[in-house]
């Protein structure tokens, strides 16, 4: 996290230079040995390193948006944080000529324990904004995110979606020209996502560099001009945003996927209670 | 200047436990006076002893808070990490600083037991300060270890916590450096803490200068741990950011 170093005359916006990122596993000790057992009873783990992307090398020129496809498990998240600089490599290199504004989970940045002013004031931080800039937006953000007039209660129980609007409003005020976006464009009702194309359609057309995850085919379809398919930790092809989702859904992960879903669905209603 | 707003956020938590961020050092300085100078009448340290615990206290409970909060900086912050831009180091910094606020509103604590004890302290009281810098300066050395630490070895928060209560007992809180027998003296002098403490009460007590080279020792102890801090931490980082 970067302390994230720019390049500034690099040719391409982002540059992967055949970058890995492997994750270390914990798993109770295995085996029947006398010492494993030894072992495993003193609650000790055995370390397993997995790869959850190797050996990736591509380009992402400016102002391209392009569709990150892949089944869930396969390592798209942690390239678009690889991508933004906010998972350091374990091999290789990523250069980056401008800052990516990571809009991955950030209403799991929210504080719920903070006024909605004090949580823009920390996440547009986060961002990369100074609290001069920040300052300046507080007006347009809450308004954007319909909160204005709370913006000096607690975040406390807040719906999902005044959060989720919350957190892609702070990330929209950001004066950036890149952006790796996992999953945001799923909020509100058709007003309001009407709203948030139209915003994304103009930084686009304004020159913004778009790294987009979404399980949504047709918004990708829409939106960008090529695909990069991950599987397996590694790239299969860099495609067309078309045929890239046709060679997804026949991927054997897609059972997966459906349940990842589920399992997003779950963490919204724990973040009801 | 984020880390200004961090703190401001921290505090608007804070604003209604301010008065127990004075009580709970007051309570436990009173409590260690009572018990080892009233009822052990035992000569640890200066007179008056109600103000020798005291000015050391303070900055032990600064100490203890930031150190063992730190271990958990970055596990607290998971999410937030996951998008951040700005230096991982701040996430540690921002703990410091906010236990360091605490402890300077904690002062006060002292002008009281002055009140109370009538005793006013000389000129070398501008060490106060110096103490004060070189106390953070440690702080954050160790601080980016055993944050960093946490990442690899899960059990470091435990493990800290009980050396933080050891070396409460090893450090000359309760008792003055020269109460220490002399052949175990210059080993005490390699605790960092010891220089430190000294230099917060040369002002009040100007005896405790003698041994200069207690505050030399603590001041390349803290270079080197931050040093040290920053070398582990950088070589840690990638492993940091992976927590989730």
């Amino acid at each position: 996290m970067p302390r994230i170093h720019l390049t500034p005359d690099l040719a391409a916006l982002v540059e992967f230079d055949s970058v890995g990122s492997s994750v270390v596993r914990r798993s109770r000790r295995k085996g029947g040995g006398r010492k494993q057992k030894i072992r495993r009873f003193a609650g000790e783990f055995q370390h397993d390193r997995e790869w959850l992307l190797r050996d990736v090398s591509t380009l992402i020129g400016a102002g391209e948006s392009v569709a990150i496809l892949g089944t869930p498990d396969s390592g798209r998240e942690e390239f678009l944080r690889l991508a933004a600089g906010t998972l350091i490599p374990d091999e290789g290199r990523v250069l980056r000529r401008e800052p990516l504004i990571p809009m991955i989970n950030v209403i799991r940045a929210l504080d719920r324990s903070y006024t909605f002013r004090q949580n823009i004031y920390i996440i547009g931080g986060l961002l990369g904004m100074t609290p001069n800039e920040v300052e300046m937006k507080v007006g347009s953000i809450a308004e954007e995110a319909e909160v204005a007039a709370k913006l000096d209660k607690y975040l406390g129980d807040a719906k999902p979606m005044i959060r989720q609007k919350l957190a892609w409003s702070i990330c929209m005020a950001v004066d950036a020209n890149a952006y790796a976006i996992d999953q945001i464009v799923v909020v509100g009702g058709e007003d309001y996502r009407a709203h948030c194309w139209e915003r994304m359609e103009a930084k686009r057309a304004a020159g913004a560099t778009f790294l987009l995850v979404s399980d949504e085919p047709d918004f990708l379809l829409r939106f960008c001009d090529r695909a990069i398919v991950l599987k397996d930790g590694g790239i299969l092809v860099e495609t067309s945003v078309e045929q890239g989702l046709a060679i997804v859904g026949e991927l054997p992960g897609d059972e997966r996927r459906t349940k990842r879903k589920e399992d997003d669905d779950d963490d919204v209603d724990e973040d009801e209670i | 200047m984020l880390v200004l707003r961090d703190l401001q956020k921290q505090y608007t938590k804070f604003r209604l436990g301010y008065l127990w961020t004075l009580l709970e050092p007051l309570g436990m300085s009173i409590v260690l006076w009572l018990v080892f100078s009233v009822l052990l009448s035992r000569q640890l340290g200066e007179q008056p002893y109600a103000l020798f615990i005291t000015v050391a206290i303070l900055p032990w409970w600064w100490f203890t808070k930031g150190i063992s909060q730190s271990t958990r900086a970055f596990k607290k912050n998971t999410n937030a990490l996951a998008i951040s831009l700005l230096p991982t180091e701040l996430w540690v910094l921002r703990v410091i600083l906010v236990s360091m606020a605490e402890f300077l509103l904690s002062l006060p604590i002292i002008l009281l037991a002055m009140a109370f004890t009538r005793y006013v302290p000389g000129p070398l009281i501008v060490f106060y300060p110096v103490a004060i810098i070189l106390q953070f300066l440690l702080m954050y050395g160790i601080g980016l270890l055993v944050a960093s630490g946490v990442a690899v070895i899960p059990d470091l928060a435990r493990i800290v916590r009980i050396v933080m209560r050891a070396l409460f007992y090893l450090s000359p809180v309760l008792y003055s450096v020269s109460k220490i027998p002399h052949h175990i003296q210059s080993y005490a002098s390699l605790n960092p803490m010891v220089g430190i403490l000294g230099l917060y009460r040369i002002g009040f007590w100007p005896a405790e200068i003698e041994r200069t080279i207690n505050y030399v020792i603590s001041f390349l102890v803290a270079l080197v741990l931050i040093g040290v801090g920053l070398f582990v931490f950088r070589r840690l980082e990638p492993r940091i950011l992976k927590e989730d």
